[in-house]
């Protein structure tokens, strides 16, 4: 069958690229779907494609971008993290906390990376110690981390913040701060994916964690340190949490686990390991955050949105598997 | 083949969006002012006003029947506005993420039951920008909106235990279910209430858990709470779900008090609590006053350009007991099932 060897070809390109593939559709969805302005700074006349939007879609796009980064770490290495969402509360507590306290702001940033990147460590580290399931220890963080935003706030919201960090919401070059940030980070991980040790034996790992130890690889090591970055980017996302709903609250990010998850397999990250990259998931997380807005500005009920997006996601994993099996 | 199918799945996703437009033709389409319904759509609906809801969620009882007379009041207006709403889940940066999306279709009025004054932010924003702002229910720091529009826990607090004072004659045990810790409407509905039974020497309170305002909760409390046998006249809970919750517990007890013990919720808004006091199961409920429809009349006031005078309204609460009850359920055919 010749035609299936040029599909086979084809195939692995989709593949790699099928976050995007979706997006371009969605994007042609919108073009001719959404209402409609006469703006000057709108493209098609579309409220879509305006500027405002562009800002609007980055905007939100920031918080769930860094989590869904952090995953892909994560998940590379054959991990998953569920506690994502508990340790962003209890994050943007600290974060919050710290502020309101009259810390100085880089301080307060630079403390509250910190923390997150422990946190991530020490899941890794336990992970690699007990020889539990990821799923198992991380699950056990999600319940612990959002008790201790409980217990650290008295069960209480922390406001008060006094726009120490609202420079993250406001613009620079058209695009909101928190942008950038995403964008930056996007950068990063990607490189150091690409081109040190510290990625290619993530790679590794997920790939085949056996063979990799017998290769020489430190798996706990390399685990632990994917944990670390993943905890990282919770913590910057934690801080963006705060530049946006200016205050603490424990209950934050409830579910965001879950988002950041789907985000990295609909960027084409194999929840199996080994297989996937930062670009892809920030593909993902775009054309999540799209299709929320897509759906708000065609009016269309919150709860139907979900329901079709629990169809895309599993369209999504569903031709991941697909390709692989050809 | 194979790549077909791969397409297909595409396109799938491609028509999940697309059924959002057809929505929209059907709105546009049962208005008299626009013509071709389907692909102007966005601009047939320019011609009317739109008005956008921006809801905390839709998931308890007193929140589904917020949304259906909501729905039903900007209905009855559909040739005024145009109407749609967005629910959040109670999460505020979820809320921020919608209000701002909807602001992009510029529209006049802005109603919101902000899940949390963090929310503020994105509301503000909107009332900077010329936006009617309606707030329902719950409200937000600062004055950057157009009128509040709520209901008076602490009143409710009151008349609760005033009637409770008067069923017992100035006398009694009253077992106090708590709604969700530190949440306003709790604390409300709590100190409305012990002002008044302070100042009643003869009633002793028992400051029962907080049950979350969820009905299993209430009932687990209860069953063992009646297990400890200790004596009580009166349940006070924060809301109806758990006042129902307590009643279960009560009537499958091993143990009772001699006397059944008078059972008061509050909220009303649902058919549910309605029948159990005809049944005489409960004995009263006080009406949280649902906020939609008069949002909506105010919204539909700000197009014509009459703002409301006062930045507040509050609306009155209703006592639901065997006497009134089918009264009141021919008064408020949108109580939840």
């Amino acid at each position: 069958m010749p035609q299936l060897t040029g599909i086979r070809r084809i195939l692995p390109t989709l593949q790699k690229y099928q976050g995007l593939v979706g997006l371009v559709l969605l994007l042609l969805v919108a073009l001719f779907d959404t209402p409609h302005t006469d703006a000057k700074d709108a493209l098609f006349h579309s409220v879509f494609f305006s500027v405002g939007n562009l800002r609007n879609v980055l905007d939100q796009l920031a918080v769930p971008g860094c989590l869904a980064i952090g995953a892909t770490f994560v998940i590379l290495v054959g991990g998953i993290d569920l506690s994502a969402g508990s340790a962003l509360g209890l994050l943007n507590c600290v974060c919050a906390t710290w502020l309101v306290h009259g810390a100085s702001t880089p301080w307060t940033i630079c403390y509250v990376l910190f923390i997150g990147t422990v946190i991530g460590a020490i899941l890794g580290a336990i992970i690699g110690f007990t020889k539990l399931q990821p799923f198992v220890v991380t699950l056990a963080g999600m319940v612990s981390l959002r008790g201790i935003a409980f217990v650290y706030t008295n069960n209480a919201n922390i406001s008060g913040l006094k726009g120490q960090i609202a420079f993250f919401e406001s613009p620079w070059l058209g695009i909101p701060v928190a942008g950038w940030t995403l964008l930056a980070t996007t950068a990063i991980g990607s490189v150091v994916l690409a081109k040190t040790v510290f990625g290619r034996r993530v790679y590794a790992i997920g790939g085949n964690s056996e063979a990799a130890r017998y290769a020489g690889v430190p798996v706990d090591r390399v685990r632990t340190g994917a944990f670390a970055v993943n905890g990282f980017c919770i913590a910057l996302a934690a801080i963006l949490f705060t530049a946006r709903n200016t205050n603490g609250q424990p209950s934050a990010g409830l579910g965001y686990e879950l988002d950041a998850i789907t985000a990295a397999v609909v960027g084409g990250t194999a929840l199996v390991g080994g297989y996937g990259n930062v670009i892809g998931t920030f593909v993902g997380a775009l054309f999540i955050v799209c299709l929320n807005v897509l759906i708000i500005l065609d009016g269309v009920s919150y709860y139907v949105g979900q329901g079709w997006k629990g169809v895309i996601i599993l369209l999504a994993v569903y031709l991941q598997n697909f390709g692989r099996r050809v | 083949m194979r790549l077909g199918l791969w397409t297909c799945a595409a396109f799938a996703a491609l028509t999940i969006v697309g059924c959002g437009s057809g929505d929209k033709g059907g709105d546009a389409g049962a208005t008299p002012s626009s013509t071709t319904a389907d692909k102007t759509g966005g601009t047939a609906s320019g011609s009317l006003p739109l008005v956008v809801f921006s809801q905390a969620n839709s998931a308890d009882p007193w929140r589904q029947q917020f949304d259906a007379e909501t729905k039903a009041a900007a209905e009855a207006n559909n040739k005024a506005f145009k109407f749609e709403e967005q629910a959040a889940e109670d999460d505020p940066n979820k809320q921020i993420s919608q209000i701002d999306t909807l602001m992009l279709e510029s529209p006049k009025v802005l109603l919101v039951s902000p899940a949390e004054v963090s929310v503020g932010t994105a509301i503000e924003k909107a009332y900077d920008k010329g936006v009617g702002v309606v707030l329902l229910d719950r409200g937000i720091p600062g004055d950057k909106y157009t009128v509040h529009i709520g209901g008076d826990n602490v009143d409710i607090g009151k008349q609760a235990a005033e009637y409770i004072v008067k069923r017992l004659n100035g006398k009694g045990i009253v077992l106090m279910i708590q709604g969700k810790g530190g949440a306003d409407a709790t604390n409300d509905r709590r100190n409305g209430a012990m002002d008044v039974f302070k100042k009643n020497p003869g009633i002793t309170v028992i400051a029962g858990d907080d049950c979350k305002y969820q009905r299993q909760a209430a009932q687990s409390y209860m069953e063992t709470f009646l297990q400890g046998g200790k004596p009580f006249d009166a349940v006070y809970a924060h809301n109806d779900e758990m006042a129902i919750g307590a009643y279960q517990a009560y009537e499958h007890a091993a143990t009772k008090p001699k006397n059944k013990p008078i059972f008061v919720g509050v909220d009303g808004c649902q058919q549910e609590v309605v029948q159990m006091i005809k049944d005489g199961k409960l004995d009263a409920t006080f009406r949280y006053p649902d906020p939609g429809p008069k949002g909506i009349e105010v919204a539909a006031d700000i197009l014509k350009g009459n703002k409301p005078k006062d930045k507040k309204i509050v609306l009155p609460t209703e006592i639901v007991t065997k006497e009134n009850a089918d009264k009141y359920l021919a008064d408020h055919p949108g109580l939840a099932k």
